[in-house]
């Protein structure tokens, strides 16, 4: 549960540099993905190169994800000529509802908190059914159920 | 697309994604056209008129991020 805790914050640490560079005003599931691909933890990184997803893969999918959501209602990221905002100067600090809800079904997907792993908390991303995550690996081709089922076996797998 | 006109989507789950996504890129262009107009002269109260907040809001929401960008703003 320690070293759980400690992962944990790294990654929402890590998940507010991603959401910074964003320009997201809380850290959300998505970030807490990326975060997780940045820091490579062993069986998370396993999991998610078995499904040939790193940091640029997931950053391109939910880039797609972006603009096929807006294209669905006839808009583009892509259409307005403004220069780019300068990003905030500090980094959110707020957990967004996705971030949240994460977390917490990464928690409940432990038997015992004792036995939370750091995969706990990918098992808890890779659960949602609706959003920005499953939207985008849906179109990255990445079949998210099964996906979360090879998270779990490696969690198995790591023998506590 | 641009000029290219497309149904609502049908599906309440591109539907809802595309609330989702208008947001985040309204968002965005609001940062950028904000700090666009501070850039040009526009005053606080003049930029939350033509968003149609009141300009409280509008300066709680950017004077940071635009006093960390170097813009110089006028009084409000």
């Amino acid at each position: 549960m320690a070293t759980f805790g400690h992962y944990l914050q790294k990654i929402i640490n890590h998940g507010r540099d991603e959401a910074q560079q964003d320009g997201s005003a809380a850290v959300e599931a998505q970030h807490l993905l990326l975060a997780i691909a940045i820091e490579q933890e062993a069986t998370t990184h396993q999991v998610l190169t078995s499904a040939g997803l790193d940091h640029q893969a997931i950053r391109d999918a939910l880039d797609r994800e972006f603009e096929h959501s807006l294209g669905a209602v006839g808009a583009s990221a892509t259409a307005f000529d403004l220069p780019m905002p300068t990003s905030a100067p500090e980094r959110p600090q707020h957990l967004g509802a996705s971030a949240r809800l994460a977390i917490e079904r990464g928690f409940t997907s432990a038997a015992r908190k004792k036995d939370l792993q750091p995969v706990n908390l990918l098992i808890g991303i890779l659960q949602a059914e609706v959003g920005t995550v499953p939207r985008a690996l849906a179109l990255a081709g990445v079949e998210r159920a099964g996906l979360a089922e090879r998270a779990r076996q490696a969690l198995a797998g790591t023998g506590e | 697309m641009p000029g290219v006109e497309m149904p609502a989507p049908s599906d309440p789950a591109d539907a809802l994604a595309a609330v989702a996504a208008l947001r985040r890129l309204a968002d965005r262009i609001e940062d950028a056209a904000v700090e666009q107009a501070m850039r040009s002269g526009w005053s606080w109260p003049q930029v939350a008129e033509a968003l149609g907040v009141t300009r409280q809001a509008v300066h709680k929401k950017h004077v940071k991020r635009l006093i960390a960008a170097g813009v110089a703003l006028r009084r409000r």
